[in-house]
C-alpha cells in the first residue's frame, strides 16, 4: 500500500539580512536533507527544541512555504510540482492545525461561518449543507450546537483548540500536520485535547505529523517518532524505543532533561552543557559535537551519514558505523 | 529543619474588583518558607500561584486588586501596607524575584553589566569600582561564560536561558534572603531548563536562601521542590513533602492532574483528562471549588472543607472532605 505521505531530502534555506541596516546577508539552513514516511492512519511526531526546522518541515510539507528542494509524495501524488487546480484538490486532503488557534480564528467572524469557509471555497455543498456539516463537526469535537453563532473571543483557549480542529475536519482530510496543538493549554485541558485527537484518528484513520517539543506527549500520541536539532533529523525509529533506548547523544540529553513527575526520577542535574548553536553558523561537521559528551575528532570534520540499525530505526552519529556488508 | 521561617505568608486573601464587585483571587492562603528550602506553587491558569507572589512584593495593581487580609511576614515585619519607598528597598534586596520573561524586566538600551552594578548601587553602598567588581563577580557565578567580555553586551545579544542567568544574577547581588521565581523556566528549551533549574539548586543551597517556586509544570517540581502547594481556584488544596505529594496525592484534583500528564518515562496507556473547567472568578462556587468536577462530591462538599493534617502524616495536609476529613476537628 501506498505511503500516506513520504518527504524525501527536503532542504530549505531562508536568506536573512543581519547587523546594522540589514546590511549583512546570511542563510540559515532550517530544513537540511529531512526524510520520513508516515503510513495511512499513522501519527508521527517531530520533536527538537525552538529552531530545530521542526514546524518548518511541517508547513513545507503543505506548501505553506516553498522548499528549495526535495519531493513530498501525499498518496503518491507530488505536492511540491503539483500546479494551483491540483494544489487545491491535495489541501483538501491535508489540513494543519496551529498552537494558538486564536489566531487562525477570524475575530469578527462567527464560528460557523469560519468553519464553513473552506467548504464554500471548494463548492461543496449548498448553504443548508454546509450549516449541517459545520454542526456534525462541532459535535465531533464536543462543542455545544450554540458555538456556530458564537464569536471565538467567547470560547476558552481549550475549546478554541476544538474550533480549530474542527476547522481542519470540515473537508475531511486524510493527513493532519499539528504545530504543538497542546503547548498552550493547562495539563488537564491538553489531555482533553489528546484524548479528543486520538479519538478522531481511531474513528476517521487520520494520518497525523505530529510537532511537538514535548516528549511526554509524543510518547503518548505517536507511534514513530523522529528528533530533530539544526535542521537535520538525528534519531527517527518507534517511540517507546527512541524513548527509553536513545541512541543519539542528543536524544540522550533531550530525554534525561525532560522532567517527569516523580522525585525519585529527578531530572539528572549533570545536564548538557552548552546551547543550541546559531543556526546561521552550524558547526561543522555533527551539529551537535560541541556540546556532546561523545564528541571523537571525526565528530569536528565530518556529518555522520544516515545508518539504518534496524529495520525501522535510524541514526546519524559516528557512534554508530554502517554494518559491514555481509560477505 | 530551622524553624524560623525565613517568609510566612498569614491568611492571605488577595481581591480584585469586576464590574464593581470584589472577587478573591487568593483566599486564606497560609504556608512558609525556611531557609536553604524550595517550596513549589503548583496550578493551573488562574489559580492564584502568580497573585500569591505579587502579594508578597506588594505589586498588586491598585487600580482594581487589593491585600483584603492576612500578612505577608518576613524576619518578623508585616510587609503588608509598608509604605511604597520602604517596599522597594525589600525588593531586590531581602525578596527578589525573576519572572518568565526576562526582557520584560531588563533595560533593552543598557548592557546587563552595568544594570547588575546599578541594582548594587541602589540597594547597597558599595563604590562604583566595587559595584563593577561584584557585578563582573555575579555574572560568572551564574555560569555566563566569558563573563567579563559580555559584561558590555545588551540583552538581545543573549539567548533566553542567559538572559534568565542575567536576571537570577541581578536578584543574587544583594545576598536576598527570599527569592520569588515565578514559572522562571517555562520560556525555555528542556535541555537549557535542565540547567537553569540545576544553577538555582545549586546557588539556593549556597546562599541558605529560602525560594518559592511557582509554576505549573509538575514535572519541574519533582525536580527542584522540597516542599509543594498546590493551588485551585485561589485556595492551597494540599500541601506535602515533594515525596509525600507525589507517592500520595490525597487531593482529587492533585490525583487527577497527575494522571493527565503524559509521561516520556513510560507509557501511560489511557490519559484520564479533568472534565469540565476552573469555574470563573466570578461565579465561584460556595463550598469546594473543585466539587463540580470532582468524581467523589458528597453532599458535605456544598460547605468549604478546611485544609486538615493527615491522620497518619501531620505534615501532609488537604481540603476534602472524602480525603482528608476534618469534620470532626472542626
Amino acid at each position: 500500500m501506498t505511503a500516506l505521505l513520504e518527504v524525501r531530502n527536503l532542504v530549505k534555506t531562508f536568506a536573512v539580512r543581519r547587523g546594522f541596516m540589514g546590511g549583512d546577508r546570511a542563510t540559515v539552513h532550517a530544513l537540511s536533507d529531512v526524510s520520513f514516511t508516515v503510513e495511512q492512519g499513522e501519527a508521527f511526531g517531530l520533536v527538537g527544541e525552538s529552531g530545530c526546522g521542526k514546524s518548518t518541515a511541517g508547513r513545507a510539507i503543505l506548501r505553506l512555504i516553498e522548499a528549495d528542494s526535495g519531493r513530498v509524495l501525499f498518496n503518491g501524488e507530488n505536492v511540491h510540482d503539483a500546479d494551483a487546480r491540483q494544489l487545491r484538490r491535495l489541501r483538501r486532503r491535508m489540513q494543519i492545525v496551529f498552537q494558538d488557534p486564536y489566531s487562525s480564528l477570524n475575530p469578527r467572524r462567527t464560528i460557523g461561518r469560519t468553519l464553513g469557509e473552506p467548504m464554500r471555497v471548494h463548492g461543496l455543498g449548498s448553504p443548508r449543507e454546509i450549516a449541517a456539516r459545520v454542526r456534525a463537526v462541532l459535535a465531533e469535537v464536543g462543542m455545544p450546537s450554540d458555538a456556530a453563532d458564537k464569536y471565538p473571543h467567547e470560547f476558552s483557549g481549550g475549546q478554541r483548540q476544538r474550533i480549530g480542529i474542527a476547522r481542519a475536519l470540515v473537508l475531511e482530510p486524510e493527513l493532519i500536520v499539528a504545530d504543538e496543538p497542546v503547548s498552550a493549554l493547562d495539563v488537564s485541558i491538553q489531555a482533553q485535547i489528546l484524548v479528543l485527537l486520538r479519538g478522531l484518528q481511531e474513528r476517521r484513520r487520520l494520518g497525523f505529523v505530529f510537532i511537538s517539543h514535548d516528549l511526554g506527549v509524543v510518547r503518548h500520541f505517536c507511534r514513530t517518532v523522529a528528533v530533530m536539532y539544526l535542521g537535520r533529523i538525528v534519531e527517527q525509529g518507534r517511540v517507546p524505543q527512541i524513548f527509553d533506548e536513545p541512541l543519539h547523544p542528543y536524544t540522550r540529553a533531550l530525554r534525561a532533561a525532560s522532567p517527569v513527575p516523580d522525585p525519585k526520577a529527578r531530572v539528572i542535574m549533570t545536564r548538557l552543557e552548552g546551547e543550541v548553536a546559531s543556526a546561521l553558523a552550524p558547526p561543522r561537521g555533527c551539529h551537535f559535537h560541541p556540546r556532546c559528551p561523545h564528541a571523537m575528532p571525526v565528530c569536528r570534520e565530518t556529518y555522520p551519514p544516515w545508518v539504518q540499525v534496524a529495520a525501522d530505526r535510524g541514526v546519524a552519529c559516528h557512534l554508530y558505523p554502517a554494518p559491514a556488508a555481509p560477505t | 529543619m530551622n524553624s524560623a521561617p525565613a517568609l510566612a505568608v498569614e491568611a492571605l486573601t488577595t481581591e480584585f474588583r469586576i464590574e464593581g464587585r470584589w472577587h478573591a483571587a487568593v483566599r486564606d492562603v497560609s504556608f512558609a518558607v525556611t531557609r536553604n528550602e524550595t517550596l513549589a506553587l503548583v496550578g493551573e491558569s488562574g489559580c492564584g500561584k502568580s497573585i500569591t507572589a505579587l502579594s508578597i512584593m506588594g505589586l498588586v495593581p491598585k487600580a482594581n486588586g487589593r491585600i483584603k487580609s492576612g500578612r505577608v511576614v518576613l524576619d518578623g515585619r508585616d510587609l503588608v501596607g509598608l509604605p511604597e519607598a520602604q517596599m522597594e528597598k525589600v525588593r531586590g534586596g531581602a525578596i527578589a524575584m525573576i519572572f518568565q520573561e526576562p526582557m520584560t524586566s531588563l533595560n533593552p538600551v543598557l548592557p546587563v553589566g552595568f544594570q547588575i552594578q546599578e541594582t548594587l548601587r541602589y540597594h547597597t553602598s558599595l563604590a562604583p569600582a566595587q559595584a563593577r567588581a561584584r557585578a563582573l563577580e555575579l555574572l560568572s557565578h551564574v555560569k555566563i561564560p566569558s563573563a567579563a567580555r559580555r559584561f558590555g553586551d545588551y540583552p538581545h545579544q543573549f539567548s533566553g536561558g542567559m538572559r534568565q542567568r542575567v536576571m537570577i544574577a541581578m536578584a543574587l547581588a544583594c545576598n536576598p534572603r527570599i527569592l520569588l521565581a515565578d514559572e522562571p523556566t517555562t520560556a525555555l528549551d528542556v535541555t537549557i531548563q535542565a540547567q537553569v533549574l540545576a544553577l538555582l539548586a545549586e546557588l539556593k543551597s549556597e546562599y541558605g536562601m529560602a525560594m518559592l517556586f511557582i509554576t505549573h509544570n509538575l514535572g519541574v517540581v519533582a525536580s527542584i521542590a522540597d516542599r509543594v502547594a498546590v493551588m485551585y481556584a485561589g485556595d492551597i488544596i494540599e500541601m506535602a513533602s515533594v515525596d509525600a505529594l507525589f507517592a500520595r496525592p490525597t487531593h482529587p484534583y492533585t490525583e487527577a492532574l497527575l494522571s493527565s500528564i503524559p509521561r516520556v518515562d513510560r507509557h501511560a496507556g489511557d490519559l484520564k483528562p479533568i472534565a469540565g473547567q476552573v469555574p470563573p472568578i466570578t461565579s465561584m462556587p460556595q463550598g469546594c471549588r473543585y466539587a463540580d468536577r470532582c468524581p467523589l462530591r458528597v453532599a458535605q462538599c456544598a460547605t468549604m472543607p478546611p485544609l486538615v493534617a493527615l491522620a497518619d502524616d501531620a505534615t501532609h495536609r488537604a481540603r476534602c472532605w472524602v480525603r482528608a476529613g476534618g469534620a470532626a476537628l472542626q
